[in-house]
């Protein structure tokens, strides 16, 4: 089963999503981590995440550009964290397909992931309601990203936003 | 009048195309889009939305998110948008907001 899981910062998508992971009957459980630490803190706070993804029983496998590339060694139950990320390396990191490929390169990534995993939870970004007013780097980015999500919305199995840790399903249902 | 709203980049006018059954380039001539532009600056709303509301559908991108610009103009464009959204809402017998390309009825 495939599950999108959109939503605002700091609304409760991950723990959420992280909540869909761990009641899949479906192991080992594997966490796809994307975001690049750049410094310190960065390292810390990545540092960090996998200790408490550990105590959960969770693989974590990092990959922040070329997600079709992963190969997961069983057929578990998946988590990956999140478009944003993946959009923006995608675009801008050294590593990164650009902005030609960037597209392609995330939703055929997905399509891969999905292919190794009897679980697939992805979360991504609800980021599209604060104007239409952006300069062209930022809209060219917002523009991915909600492609991304369109695309992936389509594919999905469900597909809910979720506001102050509930979600609202707009495709399939919870349970 | 049925009225499409949602994000940015959400798929609205992809799902117009789909209610109507018409191709993107026929879309012109229904349907009218980006009406959140027309807010900015209008004396009035009211008639503005009367006006649109002759339209098969009317489409708004939702734009009251984020932070309270600092610029006046902005401010009150944002302000303008959300409130024409309100008034033609009320006007429409079917209002549908698509999230992702997925289509919630809200009226």
């Amino acid at each position: 089963m495939f599950t999108l899981v959109i939503g605002g910062s700091a609304s409760g998508k991950s723990e959420y999503a992280e909540g869909l992971v761990l009641a899949s009957p479906h192991r080992p459980r594997y966490y796809i981590a994307t975001m690049e630490p750049f410094d310190g803190e960065g390292r810390a706070r990545v540092a960090k995440h996998r200790a408490m993804r550990a105590e959960k029983d969770f693989e974590t496998v990092e990959r922040y550009t070329g997600l079709a590339s992963v190969r997961l060694p069983r057929r578990g139950a998946a988590l990956l964290e999140c478009v944003g990320n993946l959009a923006a390396n995608e675009l801008y990191s050294p590593g990164g397909a650009g902005e030609a490929g960037a597209f392609s390169a995330i939703v055929d990534g997905v399509g891969a992931l999905l292919s190794q995993c009897g679980d697939l939870i992805v979360v991504s970004n609800e980021v599209f309601t604060g104007g239409d007013r952006y300069a062209g780097e930022t809209q060219h980015y917002l523009r991915l990203v909600a492609e991304v999500n369109r695309a992936l919305a389509r594919r999905a199995d469900r597909v809910c936003e979720v506001v102050c840790g509930l979600p609202q399903y707009y495709k399939g249902a919870a349970g | 009048m049925i009225f499409i709203t949602g994000p940015l980049y959400s798929g609205k006018r992809d799902y117009a195309c789909r209610l109507l059954g018409c191709g993107v380039e026929e879309l012109e001539k229904r349907v009218v889009w980006d009406v959140q532009e027309q807010a900015a600056g209008c004396p009035d709303l009211e008639a503005l939305a009367d006006a649109l509301a002759r339209y098969k559908v009317v489409i708004a991108t939702e734009v009251g998110g984020g932070v309270v610009p600092v610029g006046r103009e902005e401010r009150a464009a944002r302000e303008a948008a959300g409130r024409l959204s309100v008034l033609l809402a009320r006007r429409a017998e079917r209002v549908v907001r698509v999230f992702c390309g997925l289509p919630m009825e809200l009226k």
